[in-house]
């Protein structure tokens, strides 16, 4: 089986569900003061970690433009307003995930499931950290308050997404090695 | 070989092992020798995780043998240099419609197979139309391919493959999710298909749907168990129960019948076969008198 | 029905909303638009101007005019955003610290200091989000997204020449526009089976730990299903010959026409303008202009 078609395909269907989190709101947490805790960079987690850094990439792009077209076209909330701006929506999301893949070869060899979590915590932080840099460069925010929103949406954020990745991972990695459906 | 008669399909000795992680290996196929020749239409029956879909993947090169060999007009499916001529010669449609469509327009996923073989633009246009025209789609080649139907977005499936032009169509439980109005038109389309001389297997747990074939194949744990006419093949019922099969339900009345009435045929398939031998039992008598 | 209404909510999930007019715009080749889009994005990154800005803006309305799209269509997405725009602007020009490192204090009362600079931050951030916010509706009422997907496929095909994977890139975003009404209908299932247990998929509020205890068992199987639809997917595509890029032909051909042009070439020009405008200083000269006149 070619091993770039399924890069192609599994790219595509992750880059599918992060634009569905967004567009269904499914992807949104209620979190403190109205701010939402969102979970549309899993699939990029995902994606990254079973097909590698360029799948991830591909994954992070999508995602990263279509936060930027529903930020002008939908936007819910003030952080739309930034996202508008590519260099704080698309460019940061394209290191998501290769960071999380390569956190995940580390340490795949010591345990397989902590290297999924950690994965998972490091491609979320990698998000938090460069959107909320990239604001604070731009001067959008002043850094206190970037400061207390890493730790309050940013820390969440990367346990939800550890939890997903770990969960996700696992049972597929299962189903594939194991005994797969025939027949769905 | 002898060249002169070289079937469409001929399996050697196929054997297949999944290899699940390293420590588990599930055997999927145990030795299948099987030849089917071109215009044939042949039903692969056999309860689930007998080995249906494994051995059909092996037709067009999806799986190649653990050991044994398969020969898809001649060509080996092992050599790679082939593999185009192989999955051309050989279109599978799959079970679930909705995973099979590329495309989000319906005549540009008709085109995905063909533009993949580099076809020439003039020559693309007139495969889709005569691919779309062949499943009766013509009328919705600009939809969006997630609108269809069920019963549409496999016909859409075979367009696709037919537009490779291929030789034989390989059907895998392609009518399971589908409506009776669904499954009715897409036997129609592919029983015209074979009348106009497509090769045809079909993989399927509708008896009825089998009945329509020339030749049952009969699987059990990934080997042969059965292989016949269809009247043949039916008329074991306690066999078929054996390996967890149905029979045709008008095989079953005719059964009953034939037990109870004097001279009426036990080895009917179709309802329209049922209905003759009701009105021919029927209607004796009253011709008789006159 | 709370209920009922989120799962009416997934079958409408879709990129953008298409608002035939059949106008001019329309019928512009998708490539020419996406261009003209990417050259708004660069220059409302790149160009401080806000004269540049405004002309921008004035184009951009221009279009949503020859597009036939009412105004008040266009700025549905942008009211609700009005009091977060004011806040941020706020934010702006008060709190970010940097923007009153030798500026020229225009405004102090208290703590409160305007600066022209920090004035300036908060006035931009404004224009900038109109515009977007405008050009980019514009764009997605008057594209579909077959006309997306051709655009993009079209449009980075030459970048295959210099060895990029344009084309697996063009066949990942069409397989994502692809899947999404899939991930509709399954999402829609697996909830419908959650709440035949019980689980209760109402709008209302309800805290993180609630609302994540409901989106695990939605999200977990939604992953896998669509991994396993993913596999059934790669099996359907090599079974059509699909083996890379190489060699493919196209059954769609699009088509430029002279509007194209002139469009692009309209865009283009704007584009250099609005970024030249920056560079110059404008805005300082026409101020300093302005104040010595009046
Ligand atoms: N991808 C796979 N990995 C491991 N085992 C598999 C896989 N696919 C099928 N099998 C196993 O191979 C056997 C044959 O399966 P299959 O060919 O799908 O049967 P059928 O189509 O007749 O239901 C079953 O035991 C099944 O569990
Ligand atoms: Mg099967």
């Amino acid at each position: 089986m070619s091993r770039t078609t399924r890069k192609i395909v599994i790219a595509g269907v992750m880059g599918a569900i992060s634009i569905f989190l967004g567009a269904s709101h499914l992807g949104f947490i209620p979190w403190l003061a109205g701010a939402a805790l969102t979970i549309m960079h899993v699939p990029v987690i995902i994606g990254a970690v079973l097909e590698g850094p360029w799948v991830g990439l591909a994954i992070g792009f999508i995602f990263g433009a279509f936060s930027l077209l529903q930020g002008a076209i939908a936007p819910t909330g003030p952080a739309d307003v930034w996202f508008t701006n590519p260099l704080v929506s698309i460019l940061p999301r394209l290191l998501i995930g290769p960071v999380a893949w390569l956190v995940y070869k580390a340490l795949k060899r010591a345990n397989e499931i902590v290297a999924l979590a950690v994965a998972g915590v490091a491609g979320s932080l990698t998000n938090t950290i460069l959107v909320l840099g990239a604001l604070g460069l731009f001067r959008f925010l002043p850094w206190a308050l970037i400061g207390t929103i890493a730790v309050t949406n940013g820390l969440p954020e990367a346990v939800v997404a550890a939890i997903i990745t770990v969960a996700v991972v696992a049972a597929w990695k299962r189903i594939e090695t194991g005994r797969k459906g025939s027949t769905v | 070989m002898d060249g002169a008669e070289e079937p469409l399909i001929r399996i050697e000795g196929l054997h297949y092992t999944y290899q699940a992680g390293t420590h588990r290996a599930v055997p999927a196929l145990c030795g299948i020798d099987l030849t089917i020749h071109a215009g044939e239409y042949v039903a692969l029956l056999g309860a689930n995780g007998s080995g249906k879909s494994t051995l059909l993947r092996h037709l067009n090169a999806l799986l190649l043998p653990t050991a044994g060999n398969v020969w898809i007009a001649g060509w080996n499916t092992r050599d790679a240099t082939h593999l185009r001529n192989v999955r051309t010669t050989v279109g599978m449609v799959f079970q679930v419609p909705d995973s099979q469509i590329v495309a989000t327009v319906v005549e540009e996923d008709v085109a995905f197979g063909p533009e993949n073989l580099g076809i020439p633009e003039d020559e693309l246009r007139q495969r889709v139309d005569w691919a779309l025209s062949t499943v009766r789609l013509s009328e919705l080649q600009h939809r969006a391919s997630h609108l269809l139907s069920a019963g549409q977005k496999q016909r859409l499936a075979i367009a696709g493959a037919l537009a490779m032009h291929p030789r034989c169509l390989l059907l895998d439980e392609a009518t399971a999710m589908l409506d009776p109005v669904g499954r009715r038109q897409l036997l129609e389309t592919v029983g015209h298909l074979h009348q106009d001389g497509m090769t045809v297997v079909a993989a399927t747990h509708n008896m009825a749907e089998a009945a329509l074939t020339q030749r049952i194949i009969v699987l059990s744990e990934g080997q042969l168990a059965l292989q016949g006419e269809p009247r043949a093949i039916f008329s074991q019922i306690e066999t078929l129960r054996a390996l967890h099969l149905d029979v045709p339900h008008p095989t079953l009345l005719a059964r009953e019948l034939s037990a109870r009435v004097d001279g009426f045929p036990a080895d009917l398939l179709t309802i329209g076969e049922l209905a003759d031998a009701v009105a021919t039992y029927l209607g004796e008598p009253a011709g008789a008198a006159i | 029905m709370p209920m009922a209404s989120e799962f009416e909510l997934l079958g409408r999930v879709t990129i953008g909303q298409y608002l035939p007019t059949g106008s001019l715009v329309h019928s512009l080749d998708p490539r020419a638009k996406l261009l003209v889009v990417l050259l708004l994005i660069i220059v409302v990154i790149v160009s401080n101007s806000l004269i540049g800005l405004s002309l921008l803006l004035l184009a951009v309305l221009a279009g949503l005019a020859v597009a036939r799209i009412p105004l008040r269509f266009a700025l549905a997405g942008l009211r609700p955003m009005l009091p977060f725009l004011i806040l941020l602007a706020l934010l702006q020009v008060f709190a970010i610290p940097q923007y009153s490192i030798g500026a020229t204090v225009i405004w102090h009362r208290g703590i409160l200091t305007i600066t022209d600079r920090s004035l300036l931050a908060g006035i931009l951030l404004i224009a900038r989000f109109s515009i977007m916010a405008l050009g980019l509706s514009l764009f997605s009422f008057s594209t579909t997204t077959t006309e997306l997907t051709h655009g993009i496929e079209h449009l980075v095909r030459p970048l295959q020449t210099l060895r990029l994977p344009a084309h697996e890139f063009a066949l990942v975003v069409n397989i994502a526009i692809r899947f999404l009404p899939i991930l509709a209908e399954e999402t829609e299932r697996l909830m419908k089976a959650q709440a035949s247990r019980g689980a209760d998929f109402g709008r209302g509020r309800r805290n993180f730990v609630q609302r994540t205890r409901l989106l695990l068992p939605l999200l977990v199987p939604l992953f896998l299903v669509s991994l396993r639809r993913a596999d059934q997917l790669i099996e359907a595509m090599e079974a059509r010959c699909y083996l890379g890029g190489k060699g493919r032909t196209h059954l769609i051909r699009l088509q430029e026409r002279l509007p194209d042009y002139v469009v692009v070439a309209g865009a283009l020009g704007l584009a250099t303008g609005a970024i030249y405008l920056s560079r110059v200083n404008a805005d300082r000269l026409l101020w300093s202009w302005l104040s010595s006149h009046l």
